[in-house]
């Protein structure tokens, strides 16, 4: 059962690499790639940890092989800030990324990547959400510091903000 | 080393030769929200994975009298299709509860009808619309209803051999309506304790029910119609009388077991309570849109 070569999109970049087919795209973000941004946990669907955008929609990285992502545009959340790699200087955060700081929406971290991605995918299509909208948006997410109330302040914050069209989104 | 290969055909002909040629050391992959768990916890082990995605043709919703659903159409596709926002809402009502966004953005109904979950939220809706299923074998294709279809927990009809294509449903007639209701332990990412789906056609005067379909998910071993409930509603009067009959009724046409989500008594009282909701939503929907 061979390998097979793959050429990935993520972040606007392409990425060759050659992976076992049962190989998930969580599991080959973070071994084959480094990119350890995106978070592994339940491997179920359950906990929303491992969330990346493909072609604009929110999945569970771990349960979508990393064969069916060619082709697709992949963002994970180190894809997010403008400045792109490293830690970008705050200002120049994903207006979700700041609004997050500001709202002090993370507590132990592990969950907020998901909820960041989970949250822009939503704001993307429904730009000014209700609360109870966010929540359902968020429900694929789970925080088990239960911050919830910052996390959904923080995203009703950035999706004013990204309306309102003071920040590039 | 890799669990199994990985095949990605691109024709329907091409994947259902694939299937003939490895058989039940075969799976197809559609959303793999099922699938993928499955090979994961070693429930199954296929040798050979045959990918659907560049498969042409089992993404569409189509409404032309009759409606088709491809097999690939995912779970936010049917919440976000305006053809299904009419009469047809009992279809929006289950697919947007299941899992959370993650999940429906990939999940398929036909990954959701070949899984047979008996607590599979679509299976129900689809149930109450007359809904059939197509499979594509080596030696053609076949329909069957898919009341037919379900056979068991995680069994149906479909040999190894043969692609769910698509599922049709007859066209609505004039004055139906359709709900679905979800019971769980909280109200969102969770596995059906009990749901059901209805379908009302009223007559003209808006007061008497000409058809009824009734079914019920998670209280037995498939997604069951209950066909004597229904039979109690059709040429009665609408209303809380009838309608008591009709989940006396469904309650006693439900199988339900205990396990960790609830006892068997709480889910047939669960299908009394759904069931009077539905119907009286279907007759809310009906009048309103007459």
């Amino acid at each position: 059962m061979a390998k097979i070569a793959i050429t990935l999109e993520i972040n606007g970049e392409s990425h060759e690499a050659l992976v076992e087919p049962d190989r998930t795209l969580l599991d080959v973000l973070r071994s084959e790639l480094g990119l350890t941004g995106t978070k592994t946990n339940c491997l179920d669907a359950e906990c929303g940890v491992c969330t990346v955008l493909v072609d604009g929609l929110a999945v569970n990285s771990c349960l979508y092989l990393a064969v069916v992502a060619q082709g697709r545009a992949v963002t994970t959340i180190e894809g997010l800030a403008p400045a792109g790699e490293g830690l970008a200087p705050t200002g120049t955060m994903h207006p979700l990324q700041q609004a997050f700081m500001d709202h002090g929406a993370v507590q132990c971290g592990y969950c907020i990547p998901g909820m960041i991605l989970s949250a822009k995918a939503y704001l993307d299509e429904q730009p000014r959400p209700s609360e109870a909208q966010i929540r359902e948006a968020l429900a694929g997410n789970l925080c088990r510091c239960t911050g919830y109330q910052k996390i959904v302040d923080a995203v009703l914050a950035a999706s004013g903000r990204m309306a309102a069209g003071t920040v590039a989104s | 080393m890799s669990r199994f290969e990985y095949h990605q055909p691109e024709s329907l002909q091409d994947a259902v030769a694939l299937a003939a040629r490895f058989g039940a050391e075969a799976s197809f992959l559609a959303g793999g929200t099922d699938l993928l768990v499955q090979i994961e916890r070693g429930r199954i082990a296929p040798r050979h994975v045959v990918g659907l995605h560049r498969v042409p043709g089992l993404t569409g919703i189509e409404v032309n009298g009759r409606i088709t659903l491809g097999a690939r159409v995912t779970h936010r596709s049917i919440e976000r299709a305006p053809a299904l926002a009419g009469a047809l809402r009992c279809l929006v009502e289950g697919a947007e509860v299941i899992g959370g966004h993650q999940v429906r953005n990939v999940a398929t109904v036909g990954g959701n009808l070949v899984n047979g979950s008996p607590a599979a939220d679509l299976v129900p809706c689809l149930l109450v619309l007359d809904g059939a299923v197509a499979l594509l074998g080596p030696a053609g294709e076949r329909e069957l209803p898919v009341e037919r279809f379900l056979l068991g927990p995680n069994r149906t009809d479909r040999r190894a051999d043969e692609l769910l294509t698509r599922v049709s449903l007859p066209a609505l007639p004039p004055r139906a309506a359709t709900a679905f209701l979800k019971a769980g332990r909280r109200r969102a990412m969770e596995i059906s304790v009990a749901c059901v789906a209805a379908r009302l056609t009223l007559d003209a005067s808006l007061e008497r029910c000409l058809e009824a379909r009734i079914a019920l998910g998670a209280v037995a071993p498939t997604a069951v119609r209950a066909h004597e409930a229904e039979r109690l509603l059709e040429g009665q009067p609408v209303g809380p009388q009838a309608f008591e009959r009709a989940a006396e009724a469904a309650r006693a046409a439900c199988r339900p077991i205990d396990d960790v989500r609830a006892s068997a008594a709480f889910r047939q009282h669960l299908v009394g309570v759904l069931v009077r909701r539905a119907l009286a939503r279907c007759v809310e929907r009906a009048r309103l849109a007459a």
